[in-house]
């Protein structure tokens, strides 16, 4: 059984069906890459699937769960996980509380209303190795620089251990050597993940993608490997236009 | 973290001794001042609350004071009870003729002190349930906890029958507590009153030290980010608020032991305005501070009425103007800011240190 089935999804907003009848499924361990032009719904899809946008019609199930009408953070609990394209972590807290925000394990009331003064964890540890941002762990995360800013955010996504983690553009306005190693942590993830990428950096999508799934207007375009994209003619058209 | 936790700890120790040792002897133990200064204490409590709720959550209630007031009437309410034979004086001269059903329960002491903290914190948590979950958020929060208040104030001012309406409850009896008959003026009282303000800053450190403050810092900073982060933001404001009503109500409860009686003066938008105040002054960042600012403002408006009786007021505002535009964080700030800055001066001190120490001997590698 897939961890994620998206079946005949549909929004509208006003009049503009912005995603139409789109049906996804996504396994365990496998990464998926959303490609398509501007405007073909990528990012209304992930919207959908982690709960920021609620859907007009259609059903979204996540490990054995319908979700399609639970709220956010409900979601966030049963294991889905998402980055904006915008990268947004907390400016005001330091490195090391921005990660335990992100390990959300327990984030019941009661359970973080009994928890005082937490202790360095190993897992903390590894993941701040891991990104390397271990001697910056005392700063406000507001005083990082942009690429450290991305690196804190894909930390608090590993923290935060969801099944599935849906991730916008993770790659936008980083260097060639920053993408090569966010490559690498994809990499690592894919054991113990499942991912969405919405992502233009073919380089990057020809790096780390399984299987490709091509939008345009709302609808699926094409889907397959990497080569098979690259030779399907409808993909050709939708993005040169002819 | 761990480092600011031994700041607050260290700060609280400090207050702590000066509140229980150096302020008693200053005052070389005297009934009247004892008594102002506890009065000080007790307000202490609500600027903490507000400080739990603004600085910590970013929820910037402006109806505390309909909270502290619940807290305040419901004391006084078992205090004029006790001070009665039968009905209330101020409800004969209302042709009330019985006594209200909810009047009836805060015979009792234990209801009552109960009433004071559960009373404000349902009641605040009705207002927030409706509000966070609507997502409602920033100055429109503001906005409605000031109108409630507006209107709970004119609701108790109304219902002359049953609250004293503009007068209030006056003519209280004493407190008497475990078979202690509390005299407002002897030093046990003034610490009583200490006691409980530092019992509240204790509640107040270890939540926000918890990693449910953290939480809510974490709402403050970007409630959308930290929902989907698993984390249902409505039930942490919600719970910040109602803890926060509680704690003004107890302040409340206080506050009314201290001056004998209760008026709808106390929740009035001008006193809610002035917990603000207090809190600003003091620092919202830390419920230590806030309790600090709670002390130095009150302090300041007696001191500064004796001395320029006429222009006080003036003084005491353009102090406000210049504290909210030169130290945005308060007190708390400058505190903070100096030590921020010893520590950089340290910091830069050894590295400096260890450079040289590299240039002098290249021989070692690495650090040592």
């Amino acid at each position: 059984m897939d961890l994620l089935e998206v079946t005949d999804l549909r929004v509208d907003f006003g009049g503009l069906r912005a995603v139409d009848g789109l049906n996804l499924n996504v396994s365990q361990g496998e990464i998926l890459c959303l490609l398509g032009p501007n405007g073909a719904g990528k990012s209304t899809t992930l919207d959908l699937i982690c709960g920021k946008t609620q859907l007009t019609s259609g059903s979204i199930r996540f490990d054995g769960h319908e979700i399609s009408n639970i709220p956010e953070f409900k979601r966030v609990r049963y294991g889905i996980g998402r980055k904006f394209q915008v990268p947004s972590v907390f400016k005001e807290l330091t490195v090391d509380e921005n990660l335990q925000v992100a390990r959300s394990k327990h984030s019941g009331l009661l359970q973080t209303l009994s928890k005082f003064r937490h202790r360095h964890s190993p897992e903390i540890e590894r993941i701040l190795e891991l990104v390397g941002l271990e001697t910056r762990r005392a700063d406000m995360a507001g005083n990082l620089s942009h690429g450290e800013t991305q690196w804190l955010e894909i930390a608090m996504l590993i923290a935060q251990d969801s099944k599935l983690i849906l991730m916008d553009e993770p790659t936008a306005g980083m260097t060639i050597q920053e993408t090569d190693k966010t490559a690498r942590i994809f990499e690592s993830l894919r054991k113990t993940h499942a991912l969405i990428v919405v992502e233009h950096d073919m380089s990057f999508v020809r790096q780390v993608a399984d299987r490709i799934t091509v939008m345009a207007q709302g609808k699926k375009l094409a889907e397959g490997t990497v080569t098979e994209i690259e030779n399907n003619e409808a993909v050709k058209s939708a993005y040169l236009g002819h | 973290m761990t480092k600011k936790l031994k700041y607050d700890l260290v700060a609280y120790a400090l207050f702590a001794a000066v509140i229980f040792l150096a302020v008693p002897a200053y005052l070389n133990f005297e009934g009247y001042e004892l008594n102002t200064f506890a009065r000080y204490l007790s307000l202490g409590i609500v600027s903490l609350a507000l400080a739990l709720s603004w600085g910590t959550a970013g929820i910037l209630n402006l109806g505390q004071a309909a909270t502290f007031g619940m807290g305040s009437y419901a004391m006084a309410m078992h205090l004029k009870l006790k001070s009665s034979q039968g009905l209330p004086d101020f409800m004969s001269w209302n042709n009330v003729e019985e006594l209200p059903w909810f009047w009836v329960p805060f015979h009792s002491l234990s209801f009552t002190l109960l009433a004071g903290l559960l009373i404000p914190a349902s009641i605040g948590g009705i207002i927030a349930i409706f509000m966070f979950r609507a997502r409602i958020s920033g100055v429109f929060v503001a906005v409605i906890t000031l109108a409630f208040l507006v209107a709970f104030q004119l609701l108790v001012i109304e219902q002359q029958g049953y609250t004293g309406g503009q007068n209030g409850l006056t003519g209280l009896a004493p407190l008497t507590l475990l078979g202690w008959t509390v005299d407002i003026y002897s030093l046990s009282f003034y610490y009583l009153i200490a006691a409980c303000l530092f019992v509240a800053i204790m509640i107040g450190i270890y939540l926000v030290h918890s990693k449910f403050g953290l939480i809510l810092r974490a709402i403050r900073e970007d409630a959308d980010r930290t929902r989907f982060f698993g984390y249902n933001v409505a039930s942490y404001e919600t719970a910040a608020f109602c803890i926060s009503a509680a704690l003004a109500g107890w302040s409340g409860m206080l506050y009314t032991l201290v001056l004998e009686f209760a008026s709808p003066t106390y929740m009035s938008v001008s006193f809610s305005l002035a917990i603000v105040i207090w809190c600003a002054v003091g620092g919202r960042e830390s419920i230590i501070a806030a309790a600090i600012g709670a002390i130095v403002v009150n302090l300041l408006e007696v001191r500064l009425s004796d001395v320029f009786v006429e222009g006080w007021n003036l003084i005491l505002g353009v102090t406000f103007v210049l504290i909210v535009m030169f130290m945005p964080r308060g007190l708390h700030g400058v505190v903070a800011g100096a030590n921020d800055w010893i520590a950089r001066r340290k910091d830069s001190r050894v590295s400096n240190a260890k450079h040289s120490n590299l240039k002098s001997r290249p021989e070692i590698k690495g650090g040592q």
